[in-house]
């Protein structure tokens, strides 16, 4: 899937929150946006998503304009094209281990237990589809995170400092089950973070300021 | 900890005042309710114990016959006995009267009292006859004078009055007034009220003042009274009085704590959410060093506190609807005891402390489990957000426990003539089942998510309830509460109205009923002659007639009287509503046949003799205008052949056949007529032939009430209904309580799940999507709560039907579930928990969904 964005601007009120942001991921594209905290990375993600609203510029999926879209025409988009991965994981804490897992196949109305085994395995946490939130550590919670942002196969992966909660070393073994699977699956991946390292990993860096985004 | 209440709690109360002020108002109305009716009811038996000791006076001791009046000889043999000082002699006489020229419909009941002027001056100084400005000196002992109390002035401004006796009017001129209070009462020579009423040389009682030093037991002995005629203290009139109500009163107040009952859950719920909401904020502080024990004496303190204001507001404004009620309706709540009778408010500081501690202590008991929550949630695991770990199911014990306890307590007799255990049973009942809610939760949705596990909304709304079960029975407890409160009163007052109905259909086998007066106590004095009762039967369009003549008897001082009910008994099973089977009666036994209270109160079981009516004969014997054969009823035994159930009267009841009672009492007169009509003239015209023929006898056609036995079914069950009116108030009240704690709920829950709704947003769920999921979540806790509210109301229901009633009233009913009303029932509170639960879901779900993701968890 291929994300396209031209002149893109977002203002709180008075004060500008980025402008002029121009950027293109090509499907199966790994890019890294890194900036100062507050420059808007994570809003500018949200754009991506046809979560928030912008004040000018354009946002594209697959060609599809985002911001002719109603609000249920970008859901059902994000349903079936998205996947997001945040720092804080983000898992239901009454749904065990599969049932977050399985969320979005559920959306799409396309159960597959198979499936969510086989990502369960995957990201290393064979076995413990049965548990709850509360059972699992940090880094086991971002890979249950990955796994359901993977499982209905999406074009696009947006991952919002996947590892800003965790250790380095849990870190970079979350970056590892991030990457190896949106390669496995053909994925574009925008990774928003603070962390050199994961950084590093990208096909492109991209530096987002006040003005603009720059390579 | 002071400290803190003004910052921490207090800004949760400034963030979220209507919510605490819901508490506080449930609180409020149940203090206020309860207060109300305690102070209307003790103000009006207050003032009804004053009329009776203005009526009685103050003797040492009563001489009264169990049965209407006796032989004034007892009075001369009673005033020269050396140990009394003063004996007064009184009739009683229950009659009705009007203004002469009046209209004969209009009459009214009155009490006729004929005293002996010279001696109530110093024993009941109340009835002491007040001659007017104009009257002669001597109109006290003059005959055809009467003296009214201020009441009956009230209904009577004539100078001049005429009084029923039999079909007659007799004319009486009012010469001035007594002081006593109460209902209406007229004073009259006792020599002119025997004339009058053809009671010659008869007395209801004499009023004794013994010598200083006298002893009454003693002097009881000596006196050797005949059969039939009782001695006892004049404080057993006052007690009678409040024996009469108590149960009523008791049910009154009973009914009105339940609204404080409903309070208490609406502080539960509160509060529950309260702590849930600041679940993270109780976790930081217990980070930063505030036990446990802190955490509870702080939510317990927020609960009391709500307690104390809903409390003190309850108390103010109970004063005020005591007030404004016993301006506007008197002392009367509905239940007919206290009509008449106009009481002024007495306050009460030890009622109100009692009521006050009722309101704070409810609150505290709402404020106990959310206290608790708060003291054990865990700081790190709480801070997360990943909250608590489902619980081990450790509580259902003491559920069960509680459950099997109110089973228990169900089955005691009552205490104190009060079903109090019964009423604690229902409480157990209701705080156990709720309390089991959790269990009941998990039970079935644990068997019930395999078959959603596929299905995303139901998904969702039912993992949620079963693993946040504790959270879904907050939420359903104020609808399970108020839902089985609201099914019981159902099932309660439609089992007793289909009772009733049943009971009506047996007890008026008749087309047209005549009866000479609606008052049971005015028996004596307005009734029909056997010679009209003849006439009858010669009216055109007249097939049949059948005569009951109604008689008191009063067995216990301390309790009210009995009805003795003289009636053609052809075929029992037929002619009465038994409650079980009619027995075959001895040779040589007349067959009586008793109603449910008899049972009760004097222990007159089938099968038995029943001694007490016996000793009511002899004086019969001796009061009756015919003297029958003094042998014949001398230790007639009177064998219970059956009984049944009466509605009408709730002190008790006595049939027998009326060939029987003729012969024993020699009493031919007759109350009330039933008449089977041949339908060949309309039944205006066969009444207007019936008051034609009384005109012609004694001129007192006007005099008699008629009524067709439609429309006293159909006057009979209106009435029922006007009297439960009070309880489908009390429903709809309890159940819109219910629904504001599932809004609560459901509005801090989903403000609590603002990041839950913003992920489900990132996933694709559309907003309605999303609003789905919390009407589904909604409709499953509901539905769940229906069925635990509609199970507790089946179970508190049977307790009323089979316990309460027969225990207070002396009455039992056949249980009648009305399936499809409470369907409806339940399926509207579904209906407006998944509404409520969607409206309160719209404010928060799929707003800020990207802003309620970057909040920290």
């Amino acid at each position: 899937m291929s994300l396209q964005i031209r002149n893109l601007g977002k203002r709180y009120g008075e004060t500008a929150v980025f402008s002029q942001v121009t950027l293109s991921v090509a499907p199966g594209e790994f890019v890294a946006i890194v900036g100062e905290s507050g420059v808007g990375k994570s809003t500018l993600l949200n754009c991506m998503a046809g979560l928030d609203s912008w004040d000018e510029g354009s946002v594209s999926l697959n060609g599809a304009d985002l911001g002719t879209m109603g609000d249920d025409q970008r859901a059902l988009l994000r349903r079936r094209h998205v996947g997001f991965v945040f720092q804080a994981f983000h898992v239901l804490p009454h749904l065990d281990v599969a049932q977050n897992v399985a969320l979005p196949l559920l959306l799409l109305n396309q159960p597959d237990d198979a499936r969510v085994e086989a990502l369960l395995q995957a990201v290393g946490l064979e076995g413990l589809g049965k548990r709850l939130p509360q059972q699992l550590s940090g880094g086991q919670l971002q890979r249950v995170a990955i796994a359901r942002a993977l499982v209905h196969r999406p074009g696009l992966l947006l991952a919002d400092e996947p590892t800003g909660n965790l250790d380095p070393t849990t870190a970079a073994k979350v970056m590892d089950a991030l990457i190896a699977q949106t390669r496995e699956h053909g994925a574009a991946l925008v990774l928003v973070t603070h962390s050199s390292a994961a950084a590093a990993r990208a096909d492109r860096v991209l530096h987002l300021s006040s003005t603009g985004i720059s390579a | 900890m002071r400290a803190l209440l003004q910052t921490f709690s207090w800004q949760e109360l400034r963030h979220h005042p209507w919510r605490s002020v819901a508490a506080v108002v449930a609180v409020m109305l149940g203090v206020a309710l309860a207060f109300s009716v305690h102070l209307i009811n003790n103000s009006a038996l207050s003032e009804f114990s004053q009329a009776v000791r203005a009526v009685n006076g103050q003797p040492d001791l009563e001489l009264r016959a169990v049965q209407g009046s006796f032989d004034e000889a007892l009075y001369a043999r009673v005033a020269n006995h050396p140990q009394v000082a003063m004996a007064s002699p009184v009739l009683e006489i229950s009659t009705y009267a009007l203004e002469e020229n009046g209209d004969k419909a209009q009459r009214q009941l009155l009490r006729i009292i004929g005293v002996d002027a010279l001696a109530v001056a110093s024993v009941a100084p109340g009835l002491m006859p007040l001659p007017g400005k104009d009257a002669d000196r001597m109109a006290l002992f003059a005959p055809g004078m009467v003296f009214l109390n201020p009441a009956a002035r009230r209904v009577f401004t004539s100078d001049r009055l005429q009084l029923q006796d039999g079909l007659q009017l007799r004319s009486v001129a009012v010469a001035g007034s007594v002081n006593a209070g109460g209902g209406p009462l007229a004073v009259m020579d006792i020599a002119g009220a025997q004339d009058l009423f053809g009671r010659g040389g008869q007395l209801s009682r004499i009023d004794v003042r013994l010598r200083a030093g006298a002893d009454t037991r003693g002097f009881i002995d000596t006196l050797r009274l005949p059969a039939g005629i009782t001695a006892s203290a004049p404080g057993d009139a006052a007690e009678r009085v409040s024996n009469l109500s108590r149960a009523y009163r008791v049910n009154l107040t009973v009914l009105a704590l339940v609204a404080l009952f409903t309070g208490a859950f609406l502080v539960f719920s509160v509060l529950s959410l309260s702590v849930a909401k600041r679940a993270q904020q109780f976790a930081l502080l217990g980070v930063l060093g505030l036990t446990g024990r802190e955490r509870l004496q702080l939510v317990l303190i927020e609960s009391l506190a709500l307690g104390g204001v809903g409390s003190l507001a309850g108390l103010l404004l109970g004063s005020g609807l005591a007030a404004l009620a016993l301006r506007l309706l008197g002392g009367d709540l509905g239940g007919g005891y206290f009509s008449g009778v106009a009481p002024t408010l007495q306050w009460s500081t030890g009622a109100a402390l009692a009521y006050g501690t009722l309101g704070v202590a409810a609150a505290g008991v709402g404020g106990w489990w959310p206290a608790r929550a708060a003291q054990k949630l865990p700081p790190a695991q709480t801070l997360k957000g990943l909250g608590l770990a489902p619980g081990a199911g450790t509580g259902r014990w003491l559920s069960l426990l509680l459950i099997a306890a109110g089973v228990g307590l169900a089955l005691l007799p009552p205490l104190f003539g009060i079903a109090l255990a019964a009423y604690i049973s229902v409480a157990l009942l209701l705080v156990g089942g709720i309390t089991a809610l959790p269990w009941l939760i998990s039970l079935l949705y644990d068997r019930l998510s395999p078959w959603v596990a596929h299905r995303l909304l139901p998904l969702l709304a039912v993992e949620r309830a079963r693993r946040v079960r504790e959270s879904a029975a907050v939420a359903v407890s104020g609808v399970v509460a108020s839902l089985s409160l609201a099914v019981a009163l159902t099932v309660m007052v439609a089992s007793f109205r289909g009772s009733v109905t049943s009971w009506l259909d047996v007890v008026l086998p008749a087309d047209l009923y005549v009866r000479s007066t609606l008052s049971a106590s005015a028996s004596d004095a307005a009734y029909f002659s056997p010679t009209f009762v003849q006439a009858l039967s010669g009216v055109p369009g007249v097939l049949r007639v059948s005569s009951l003549r109604t008689t008191p008897l009063l067995f216990d001082a301390g309790q009210p009287a009995v009805m003795l009910i003289s009636r053609p008994i052809g075929n029992p099973a037929k002619d009465l509503p038994l409650v079980g089977n009619a027995l075959p009666v001895p040779a040589g036994q007349v067959g009586i046949y008793v109603s449910e209270a008899m049972v009760d109160l004097y222990g007159a079981r089938p099968g038995s003799v029943f001694l007490p009516l016996s000793q009511a004969f002899s004086a019969f014997a001796k009061a009756s205008t015919t003297q029958p054969a003094t042998d014949l009823i001398a230790n007639q035994p009177f064998y219970v052949a059956g009984v049944w159930r009466d509605y009408a009267r709730q002190f008790g009841a006595i049939t027998l056949d009326q060939r029987d009672f003729e012969r024993l009492s020699g009493d031919t007169r007759v109350n009330d007529l039933a008449l089977w009509l041949d339908g060949q003239a309309p039944d205006a015209e066969v009444q207007q032939a019936i008051r034609r023929l009384a005109d012609q006898q004694s001129g007192g056609g006007a005099l008699l009430e008629m009524a067709s036995s439609r429309q006293i079914r159909s006057m009979s069950l209106k009435i029922f209904d006007r009297s439960f009116a009070v309880t489908y108030w009390l429903q709809g009240v309890a159940i819109a309580i219910g629904l504001f704690g599932v809004a609560a709920s459901f509005s801090a829950q989903v403000l609590a799940r603002r990041k839950e709704f913003g992920l489900l947003a990132h996933l694709g769920l559309t907003r309605r999507q999303i609003l789905t999921v919390v009407a589904g979540e909604g409709a499953a806790w509901t539905v769940i709560g229906a069925f635990a509210g509609l199970a507790l109301g089946l179970a508190v229901s049977t307790v009323l039907v089979f316990v309460v009633n027969p225990q207070s009233f002396h009455w039992t009913m056949d249980l009648q579930v009305p399936w499809v009303r409470l369907g409806l029932l339940c399926a509207s509170v579904v209906l407006a928990g998944t509404l409520t639960a969607w409206l309160a879901g719209r404010a928060a779900a799929g707003r800020d969904a990207v802003l309620a993701v970057k909040e920290d968890w």
